[in-house]
Protein backbone atom coordinates (compact mmCIF):
# COMPACT_ATOMS: atom_id res chain seq x y z
CA UNK A 1 0.00 0.00 0.00
CA UNK A 2 1.68 3.54 -1.19
CA UNK A 3 1.57 6.36 1.03
CA UNK A 4 -1.49 9.29 0.26
CA UNK A 5 -0.15 11.49 -2.42
CA UNK A 6 -1.24 14.68 -0.06
CA UNK A 7 2.02 16.90 -0.61
CA UNK A 8 3.91 18.65 2.19
CA UNK A 9 2.10 21.59 3.63
CA UNK A 10 4.96 23.93 2.10
CA UNK A 11 5.85 22.21 -1.08
CA UNK A 12 9.39 23.61 -1.71
CA UNK A 13 11.02 24.09 -5.06
CA UNK A 14 12.30 21.04 -6.93
CA UNK A 15 15.82 19.75 -6.43
CA UNK A 16 16.11 18.24 -9.77
CA UNK A 17 16.82 20.50 -12.85
CA UNK A 18 14.93 17.63 -14.88
CA UNK A 19 11.42 16.98 -14.71
CA UNK A 20 10.66 14.64 -11.99
CA UNK A 21 8.42 11.36 -13.49
CA UNK A 22 6.51 8.91 -11.15
CA UNK A 23 8.01 5.89 -11.35
CA UNK A 24 6.67 2.54 -13.69
CA UNK A 25 6.57 -0.67 -13.38
CA UNK A 26 8.40 -3.23 -10.59
CA UNK A 27 12.25 -2.11 -11.13
CA UNK A 28 10.81 1.96 -11.85
CA UNK A 29 12.11 3.15 -8.21
CA UNK A 30 15.45 1.05 -8.37
CA UNK A 31 16.37 2.55 -12.20
CA UNK A 32 15.08 5.57 -10.92
CA UNK A 33 17.99 5.67 -8.24
CA UNK A 34 20.26 5.26 -10.70
CA UNK A 35 19.53 7.54 -12.96
CA UNK A 36 18.43 10.64 -10.83
CA UNK A 37 19.26 8.95 -6.82
CA UNK A 38 17.71 12.30 -5.48
CA UNK A 39 14.13 12.01 -7.60
CA UNK A 40 12.62 10.13 -4.69
CA UNK A 41 12.92 12.66 -2.00
CA UNK A 42 11.69 15.28 -4.51
CA UNK A 43 8.72 13.36 -5.38
CA UNK A 44 8.30 13.26 -1.95
CA UNK A 45 8.08 16.63 -1.35
CA UNK A 46 6.46 17.43 -4.48
CA UNK A 47 3.41 15.25 -3.30
CA UNK A 48 4.14 12.56 -6.00
CA UNK A 49 4.06 9.28 -5.78
CA UNK A 50 7.47 7.81 -4.68
CA UNK A 51 6.79 4.59 -4.34
CA UNK A 52 8.44 3.75 -0.73
CA UNK A 53 7.62 0.18 -0.56
CA UNK A 54 8.50 -0.83 -4.45
CA UNK A 55 11.67 0.78 -3.38
CA UNK A 56 12.45 -1.10 0.06
CA UNK A 57 10.85 -4.07 -1.44
CA UNK A 58 13.46 -4.15 -4.51
CA UNK A 59 16.52 -2.94 -2.18
CA UNK A 60 15.43 -5.99 -0.02
CA UNK A 61 15.29 -8.39 -3.16
CA UNK A 62 18.74 -7.28 -3.86
CA UNK A 63 19.67 -8.10 -0.84
CA UNK A 64 18.54 -11.33 -0.68
CA UNK A 65 20.11 -12.17 -3.58
CA UNK A 66 23.83 -11.11 -2.35
CA UNK A 67 22.55 -13.45 0.57
CA UNK A 68 21.99 -16.33 -1.98
CA UNK A 69 25.80 -15.78 -3.08
CA UNK A 70 27.02 -15.51 0.52
CA UNK A 71 25.08 -18.89 1.21
CA UNK A 72 27.95 -20.97 -1.71
CA UNK A 73 30.28 -20.55 1.25
CA UNK A 74 28.69 -23.57 2.54
CA UNK A 75 26.22 -24.60 -0.25
CA UNK A 76 22.93 -26.80 -0.15
CA UNK A 77 20.56 -25.02 2.39
CA UNK A 78 22.28 -22.27 3.40
CA UNK A 79 21.84 -20.48 0.14
CA UNK A 80 18.51 -20.32 0.86
CA UNK A 81 19.01 -19.31 4.44
CA UNK A 82 21.11 -16.59 3.88
CA UNK A 83 19.32 -15.52 1.15
CA UNK A 84 16.74 -14.99 3.64
CA UNK A 85 18.88 -13.62 6.91
CA UNK A 86 20.57 -10.78 4.70
CA UNK A 87 17.67 -9.05 3.70
CA UNK A 88 16.65 -9.60 7.39
CA UNK A 89 19.96 -8.09 8.80
CA UNK A 90 19.52 -5.09 6.82
CA UNK A 91 15.65 -4.72 7.08
CA UNK A 92 16.35 -4.79 11.18
CA UNK A 93 19.24 -3.06 11.09
CA UNK A 94 16.85 0.18 9.14
CA UNK A 95 14.41 -0.37 11.58
CA UNK A 96 16.69 -0.33 14.73
CA UNK A 97 18.63 2.84 13.75
CA UNK A 98 15.32 4.51 12.00
CA UNK A 99 13.99 6.80 15.28
CA UNK A 100 17.74 7.99 15.73
CA UNK A 101 18.01 9.01 11.87
CA UNK A 102 15.18 10.86 13.04
CA UNK A 103 16.72 13.09 15.79
CA UNK A 104 19.73 13.05 14.90
CA UNK A 105 19.33 14.58 11.08
CA UNK A 106 16.70 16.41 13.16
CA UNK A 107 19.20 17.98 15.56
CA UNK A 108 21.21 18.41 12.26
CA UNK A 109 18.88 21.11 10.80
CA UNK A 110 16.90 18.65 8.55
CA UNK A 111 12.60 19.91 8.42
CA UNK A 112 11.32 16.57 8.26
CA UNK A 113 7.76 15.05 6.88
CA UNK A 114 6.38 11.98 6.94
CA UNK A 115 6.91 11.76 3.53
CA UNK A 116 10.54 12.64 3.32
CA UNK A 117 11.43 10.60 6.04
CA UNK A 118 9.67 7.39 4.35
CA UNK A 119 11.51 8.48 1.30
CA UNK A 120 15.21 9.42 2.77
CA UNK A 121 15.41 5.72 4.14
CA UNK A 122 13.52 4.15 0.93
CA UNK A 123 16.14 5.61 -0.86
CA UNK A 124 18.88 4.69 1.52
CA UNK A 125 17.67 0.98 1.45
CA UNK A 126 17.56 1.09 -2.41
CA UNK A 127 20.88 1.96 -2.94
CA UNK A 128 22.19 -0.34 -0.38
CA UNK A 129 20.42 -3.42 -2.33
CA UNK A 130 21.65 -1.93 -6.02
CA UNK A 131 25.03 -1.48 -4.25
CA UNK A 132 25.13 -5.13 -3.12
CA UNK A 133 23.39 -6.64 -6.23
CA UNK A 134 26.66 -5.08 -7.91
CA UNK A 135 29.29 -6.57 -5.36
CA UNK A 136 27.48 -9.62 -5.89
CA UNK A 137 29.71 -11.27 -8.36
CA UNK A 138 32.21 -11.13 -6.18
CA UNK A 139 31.03 -11.86 -3.13
CA UNK A 140 29.93 -15.36 -4.62
CA UNK A 141 33.78 -15.86 -6.50
CA UNK A 142 35.13 -15.64 -2.70
CA UNK A 143 32.40 -17.62 -1.15
CA UNK A 144 32.71 -20.36 -3.35
CA UNK A 145 36.15 -20.53 -2.96
CA UNK A 146 37.38 -19.47 0.54
CA UNK A 147 37.87 -22.21 2.74
CA UNK A 148 38.25 -20.22 6.36
CA UNK A 149 35.17 -18.84 8.08
CA UNK A 150 36.98 -16.17 9.07
CA UNK A 151 38.53 -14.81 5.63
CA UNK A 152 35.36 -15.12 4.49
CA UNK A 153 33.41 -12.90 7.08
CA UNK A 154 36.31 -10.12 6.42
CA UNK A 155 35.41 -9.77 3.08
CA UNK A 156 31.64 -9.72 3.81
CA UNK A 157 32.75 -7.09 6.00
CA UNK A 158 34.58 -5.09 3.85
CA UNK A 159 32.54 -5.53 0.66
CA UNK A 160 29.84 -4.16 3.21
CA UNK A 161 31.64 -1.29 4.42
CA UNK A 162 32.13 -0.33 0.93
CA UNK A 163 28.86 -0.48 -0.17
CA UNK A 164 27.30 1.64 3.06
CA UNK A 165 30.62 4.47 1.93
CA UNK A 166 29.04 4.60 -1.61
CA UNK A 167 25.92 4.56 -0.22
CA UNK A 168 26.58 7.09 2.10
CA UNK A 169 26.91 9.95 -1.02
CA UNK A 170 23.22 9.21 -0.87
CA UNK A 171 22.56 9.55 2.40
CA UNK A 172 24.38 12.96 2.51
CA UNK A 173 22.81 14.26 -0.52
CA UNK A 174 19.34 13.26 0.56
CA UNK A 175 19.85 14.68 4.13
CA UNK A 176 21.30 17.89 2.81
CA UNK A 177 18.18 18.71 0.03
CA UNK A 178 15.89 19.03 3.07
CA UNK A 179 18.23 20.78 5.56
CA UNK A 180 21.15 18.90 7.16
CA UNK A 181 24.09 20.73 8.55
CA UNK A 182 26.36 17.86 7.94
CA UNK A 183 27.84 15.64 10.85
CA UNK A 184 25.55 12.58 9.99
CA UNK A 185 28.10 10.35 9.53
CA UNK A 186 28.14 9.63 13.21
CA UNK A 187 24.58 7.80 12.11
CA UNK A 188 26.63 5.96 9.13
CA UNK A 189 28.63 4.41 11.68
CA UNK A 190 26.00 3.49 14.36
CA UNK A 191 24.01 2.05 11.80
CA UNK A 192 27.52 -0.30 10.46
CA UNK A 193 27.60 -1.34 14.40
CA UNK A 194 24.10 -2.28 14.69
CA UNK A 195 23.90 -4.19 11.36
CA UNK A 196 27.07 -6.12 12.55
CA UNK A 197 25.33 -6.78 15.98
CA UNK A 198 21.92 -7.80 13.96
CA UNK A 199 24.67 -10.68 12.16
CA UNK A 200 24.97 -11.60 15.25
CA UNK A 201 21.79 -11.73 16.67
CA UNK A 202 20.73 -13.57 13.57
CA UNK A 203 23.55 -16.01 13.52
CA UNK A 204 23.93 -18.53 11.98
CA UNK A 205 24.21 -16.84 8.94
CA UNK A 206 27.48 -18.01 6.60
CA UNK A 207 28.29 -21.68 8.06
CA UNK A 208 25.41 -23.61 9.44
CA UNK A 209 26.61 -26.91 11.61
CA UNK A 210 25.02 -30.03 10.63
CA UNK A 211 21.93 -30.33 13.32
CA UNK A 212 22.18 -26.70 14.68
CA UNK A 213 19.52 -24.79 15.18
CA UNK A 214 18.38 -21.99 12.43
CA UNK A 215 18.56 -19.55 15.06
CA UNK A 216 20.25 -18.82 18.18
CA UNK A 217 18.13 -16.02 19.33
CA UNK A 218 18.62 -16.98 23.00
CA UNK A 219 22.18 -17.24 23.21
CA UNK A 220 23.88 -14.16 24.50
CA UNK A 221 26.58 -12.67 22.46
CA UNK A 222 28.49 -9.48 21.19
CA UNK A 223 29.65 -9.02 17.64
CA UNK A 224 33.42 -9.48 18.61
CA UNK A 225 33.03 -11.96 20.23
CA UNK A 226 31.13 -13.92 17.19
CA UNK A 227 33.81 -12.77 15.16
CA UNK A 228 36.23 -14.34 17.61
CA UNK A 229 34.13 -17.62 17.08
CA UNK A 230 34.66 -17.21 13.63
CA UNK A 231 37.73 -17.60 13.80
CA UNK A 232 37.78 -21.08 15.63
CA UNK A 233 35.73 -22.33 12.31
CA UNK A 234 38.08 -24.37 9.27
CA UNK A 235 35.52 -25.87 7.17
CA UNK A 236 36.11 -29.21 5.78
CA UNK A 237 37.29 -29.33 2.34
CA UNK A 238 34.56 -31.73 1.68
CA UNK A 239 31.92 -29.32 1.86
CA UNK B 1 59.50 8.48 -37.68
CA UNK B 2 58.97 7.38 -33.96
CA UNK B 3 57.12 10.97 -33.40
CA UNK B 4 54.83 10.69 -35.92
CA UNK B 5 53.48 7.24 -34.77
CA UNK B 6 53.70 8.38 -31.83
CA UNK B 7 51.11 11.13 -32.77
CA UNK B 8 49.09 8.60 -34.48
CA UNK B 9 49.03 6.36 -31.43
CA UNK B 10 47.97 9.21 -29.28
CA UNK B 11 45.28 10.90 -32.03
CA UNK B 12 43.68 7.49 -31.94
CA UNK B 13 43.19 7.48 -28.15
CA UNK B 14 42.17 11.01 -28.45
CA UNK B 15 39.14 10.35 -30.76
CA UNK B 16 38.68 7.40 -29.21
CA UNK B 17 38.21 9.11 -25.47
CA UNK B 18 36.26 11.28 -27.28
CA UNK B 19 33.90 9.08 -28.47
CA UNK B 20 33.66 7.36 -25.02
CA UNK B 21 32.93 10.60 -23.28
CA UNK B 22 30.40 11.09 -25.71
CA UNK B 23 28.65 7.36 -26.00
CA UNK B 24 29.58 6.96 -29.25
CA UNK B 25 30.14 3.62 -30.99
CA UNK B 26 30.67 1.77 -27.80
CA UNK B 27 29.93 -1.66 -29.00
CA UNK B 28 32.31 -1.37 -31.82
CA UNK B 29 35.13 0.02 -29.30
CA UNK B 30 34.43 -2.61 -26.30
CA UNK B 31 34.96 -5.40 -29.19
CA UNK B 32 37.79 -4.57 -30.80
CA UNK B 33 39.27 -3.54 -27.48
CA UNK B 34 38.40 -6.94 -26.00
CA UNK B 35 40.13 -8.56 -29.42
CA UNK B 36 43.26 -6.54 -28.66
CA UNK B 37 43.39 -7.14 -25.20
CA UNK B 38 42.72 -11.26 -26.04
CA UNK B 39 45.81 -10.85 -28.55
CA UNK B 40 48.27 -9.19 -26.77
CA UNK B 41 47.60 -10.94 -23.36
CA UNK B 42 47.62 -14.27 -25.65
CA UNK B 43 51.46 -13.70 -26.45
CA UNK B 44 52.33 -12.50 -23.75
CA UNK B 45 50.77 -15.50 -21.82
CA UNK B 46 52.17 -17.83 -24.19
CA UNK B 47 55.91 -16.72 -23.23
CA UNK B 48 54.82 -16.22 -19.32
CA UNK B 49 53.99 -19.54 -19.27
CA UNK B 50 57.07 -20.99 -21.62
CA UNK B 51 59.29 -22.27 -18.81
CA UNK B 52 57.65 -25.50 -18.66
CA UNK B 53 57.45 -26.07 -22.68
CA UNK B 54 54.45 -25.63 -25.58
CA UNK B 55 52.06 -27.21 -23.13
CA UNK B 56 52.05 -24.76 -20.44
CA UNK B 57 51.94 -22.45 -22.92
CA UNK B 58 49.31 -23.01 -24.69
CA UNK B 59 47.66 -22.85 -21.53
CA UNK B 60 48.58 -19.65 -20.13
CA UNK B 61 48.27 -18.09 -23.92
CA UNK B 62 44.12 -18.65 -22.88
CA UNK B 63 44.22 -18.49 -19.54
CA UNK B 64 45.79 -14.62 -18.74
CA UNK B 65 43.31 -13.39 -21.30
CA UNK B 66 41.02 -15.25 -19.55
CA UNK B 67 41.65 -14.00 -15.81
CA UNK B 68 41.12 -10.50 -17.44
CA UNK B 69 37.91 -11.15 -19.08
CA UNK B 70 36.78 -13.52 -16.06
CA UNK B 71 37.80 -10.35 -13.67
CA UNK B 72 36.10 -7.50 -15.71
CA UNK B 73 32.53 -9.72 -16.06
CA UNK B 74 32.67 -10.08 -11.95
CA UNK B 75 33.78 -6.41 -11.19
CA UNK B 76 31.99 -4.33 -14.29
CA UNK B 77 28.37 -4.54 -12.96
CA UNK B 78 29.68 -2.97 -9.22
CA UNK B 79 31.73 -0.42 -10.73
CA UNK B 80 29.32 1.25 -12.87
CA UNK B 81 26.61 1.36 -9.87
CA UNK B 82 29.51 3.18 -7.88
CA UNK B 83 30.05 5.56 -10.50
CA UNK B 84 26.59 6.33 -10.73
CA UNK B 85 26.20 6.29 -6.94
CA UNK B 86 29.42 8.87 -6.02
CA UNK B 87 28.18 11.00 -8.94
CA UNK B 88 29.97 10.14 -12.31
CA UNK B 89 26.88 9.83 -14.90
CA UNK B 90 28.25 6.97 -17.23
CA UNK B 91 26.50 4.20 -18.89
CA UNK B 92 27.45 0.83 -18.07
CA UNK B 93 28.93 0.61 -21.82
CA UNK B 94 30.74 3.66 -21.08
CA UNK B 95 32.23 1.75 -18.12
CA UNK B 96 33.24 -1.18 -19.81
CA UNK B 97 34.80 0.84 -22.83
CA UNK B 98 37.31 2.31 -19.81
CA UNK B 99 37.67 -0.78 -18.53
CA UNK B 100 38.60 -2.91 -22.01
CA UNK B 101 40.69 0.30 -22.30
CA UNK B 102 42.90 -0.08 -19.62
CA UNK B 103 43.42 -3.76 -19.96
CA UNK B 104 43.70 -3.55 -23.21
CA UNK B 105 47.01 -0.74 -22.82
CA UNK B 106 48.46 -2.86 -20.31
CA UNK B 107 48.14 -5.96 -22.51
CA UNK B 108 49.66 -4.32 -25.33
CA UNK B 109 52.86 -3.20 -22.53
CA UNK B 110 53.03 -6.60 -21.90
CA UNK B 111 52.96 -7.87 -25.39
CA UNK B 112 55.77 -5.46 -26.32
CA UNK B 113 57.52 -6.61 -23.10
CA UNK B 114 57.54 -10.62 -24.06
CA UNK B 115 60.93 -10.66 -25.57
CA UNK B 116 62.72 -9.37 -22.58
CA UNK B 117 60.94 -12.17 -20.45
CA UNK B 118 61.55 -14.95 -23.15
CA UNK B 119 65.27 -13.97 -23.11
CA UNK B 120 65.21 -14.27 -19.16
CA UNK B 121 63.47 -17.66 -19.78
CA UNK B 122 65.23 -18.95 -22.25
CA UNK B 123 68.03 -18.37 -19.85
CA UNK B 124 66.73 -20.20 -16.94
CA UNK B 125 67.71 -23.52 -16.21
CA UNK B 126 65.03 -26.11 -17.08
CA UNK B 127 62.08 -26.92 -14.40
CA UNK B 128 63.52 -29.37 -11.69
CA UNK B 129 63.61 -29.34 -7.91
CA UNK B 130 66.76 -27.73 -7.73
CA UNK B 131 65.70 -24.86 -9.74
CA UNK B 132 63.63 -22.96 -6.88
CA UNK B 133 65.60 -20.04 -7.23
CA UNK B 134 64.98 -19.73 -10.81
CA UNK B 135 61.36 -20.09 -10.38
CA UNK B 136 61.16 -17.54 -7.94
CA UNK B 137 63.18 -15.31 -9.85
CA UNK B 138 60.94 -15.73 -13.33
CA UNK B 139 58.16 -15.45 -10.82
CA UNK B 140 59.19 -12.05 -9.47
CA UNK B 141 59.73 -10.84 -13.26
CA UNK B 142 56.24 -11.56 -13.87
CA UNK B 143 55.00 -9.98 -11.05
CA UNK B 144 56.86 -6.75 -11.80
CA UNK B 145 55.54 -6.74 -15.37
CA UNK B 146 52.31 -7.21 -14.47
CA UNK B 147 51.76 -4.89 -12.29
CA UNK B 148 53.63 -1.93 -14.13
CA UNK B 149 51.64 -2.58 -16.92
CA UNK B 150 48.81 -2.28 -14.97
CA UNK B 151 50.12 0.52 -13.55
CA UNK B 152 50.12 1.81 -16.94
CA UNK B 153 46.68 0.60 -17.85
CA UNK B 154 45.27 2.39 -14.71
CA UNK B 155 46.97 6.03 -15.74
CA UNK B 156 45.22 5.94 -19.17
CA UNK B 157 41.81 4.97 -17.71
CA UNK B 158 42.72 8.07 -15.54
CA UNK B 159 43.15 9.70 -18.51
CA UNK B 160 39.69 8.63 -20.07
CA UNK B 161 38.02 9.17 -17.01
CA UNK B 162 39.44 12.86 -16.80
CA UNK B 163 36.72 13.57 -19.53
CA UNK B 164 33.77 12.75 -18.23
CA UNK B 165 31.81 16.33 -17.00
CA UNK B 166 31.75 15.22 -13.38
CA UNK B 167 33.93 16.96 -10.40
CA UNK B 168 37.11 16.09 -10.00
CA UNK B 169 36.63 14.60 -6.32
CA UNK B 170 34.25 12.06 -7.59
CA UNK B 171 36.07 11.16 -10.33
CA UNK B 172 39.63 10.46 -8.16
CA UNK B 173 37.28 8.33 -5.80
CA UNK B 174 35.54 6.39 -8.85
CA UNK B 175 39.28 5.69 -10.54
CA UNK B 176 40.72 4.63 -6.81
CA UNK B 177 37.84 2.22 -6.23
CA UNK B 178 37.79 1.04 -9.85
CA UNK B 179 41.35 0.57 -9.16
CA UNK B 180 41.12 -1.10 -6.02
CA UNK B 181 38.66 -3.58 -6.75
CA UNK B 182 40.39 -5.12 -10.28
CA UNK B 183 43.45 -5.40 -8.02
CA UNK B 184 41.45 -7.74 -5.47
CA UNK B 185 39.27 -9.51 -7.43
CA UNK B 186 41.93 -10.31 -10.00
CA UNK B 187 44.44 -11.41 -7.94
CA UNK B 188 41.67 -13.61 -6.73
CA UNK B 189 40.53 -14.79 -10.47
CA UNK B 190 44.52 -15.64 -10.97
CA UNK B 191 44.39 -17.42 -8.17
CA UNK B 192 41.78 -20.14 -9.19
CA UNK B 193 43.38 -19.97 -12.67
CA UNK B 194 47.02 -20.82 -11.66
CA UNK B 195 49.74 -22.64 -12.23
CA UNK B 196 51.18 -19.61 -14.48
CA UNK B 197 54.88 -20.01 -14.23
CA UNK B 198 54.49 -23.65 -13.07
CA UNK B 199 55.36 -25.82 -9.97
CA UNK B 200 58.94 -27.23 -10.26
CA UNK B 201 57.02 -30.04 -7.97
CA UNK B 202 53.83 -31.09 -10.02
CA UNK B 203 53.68 -31.95 -13.55
CA UNK B 204 51.97 -29.38 -16.18
CA UNK B 205 47.87 -29.20 -15.76
CA UNK B 206 45.81 -26.54 -16.93
CA UNK B 207 43.64 -25.91 -13.72
CA UNK B 208 44.86 -27.42 -10.13
CA UNK B 209 42.08 -29.95 -8.53
CA UNK B 210 41.90 -27.63 -5.72
CA UNK B 211 41.55 -24.25 -7.83
CA UNK B 212 38.50 -23.21 -5.79
CA UNK B 213 39.70 -24.52 -2.32
CA UNK B 214 41.15 -21.66 -0.36
CA UNK B 215 41.44 -17.68 -1.74
CA UNK B 216 44.61 -16.29 -2.26
CA UNK B 217 44.23 -13.72 1.09
CA UNK B 218 43.67 -16.65 3.31
CA UNK B 219 46.95 -18.04 1.64
CA UNK B 220 49.29 -15.05 2.41
CA UNK B 221 47.92 -14.67 5.96
CA UNK B 222 48.54 -18.21 6.45
CA UNK B 223 51.62 -19.60 4.68
CA UNK B 224 53.27 -16.53 3.14
CA UNK B 225 52.84 -14.02 6.19
CA UNK B 226 53.84 -16.87 9.09
CA UNK B 227 56.79 -17.72 7.02
CA UNK B 228 58.02 -14.58 6.33
CA UNK B 229 57.80 -14.18 10.00
CA UNK B 230 59.17 -17.12 11.15
CA UNK B 231 62.36 -15.96 8.77
CA UNK B 232 62.50 -12.66 9.94
CA UNK B 233 62.79 -13.86 13.73
CA UNK B 234 64.72 -17.12 13.09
Amino acid sequence: MEPSLRPDVQTPPPLLLEPVTEPRGVFGPLNDLLAQPLAVVDRARQGMNFAPLRLLAGGLACCALYGAAAGFFQGGTQILLAALKVPLIVALSLLLCAPSLYVFAALNGVRWSWRSYLAVMAGFAGTLGLLLAGLLPIAWLFSLSSRYLLAVTWIHILLWVLALLVGWRFLRRALASIGAQGGMFLWLLLFCIVSFQVATFLRPVLWHPRGAPVFRLGEKMSFLEHLGEAADVLVPSSR
Amino acid sequence: MAGFSEGRLLRGLDGLLADVAAGRNLARHGAGLVLRMAACAALYGAVFGGWHGPRLAGYVALKLPLVLLLTSALTLLFSWLAARFLGVPLRFGQVAVLTFLGLAVASLLLASLSPVAWLFIHCAPAPSPAARTAHNLLYLMHTLFLGSCGLAGTAVLWRGLRRVEAPRRALRTVWVLWVLTYAVVGGEVAWVLRPFVGSVYVPVIFLRRDALNGNVYEFVVTDILPHLVDTVLH
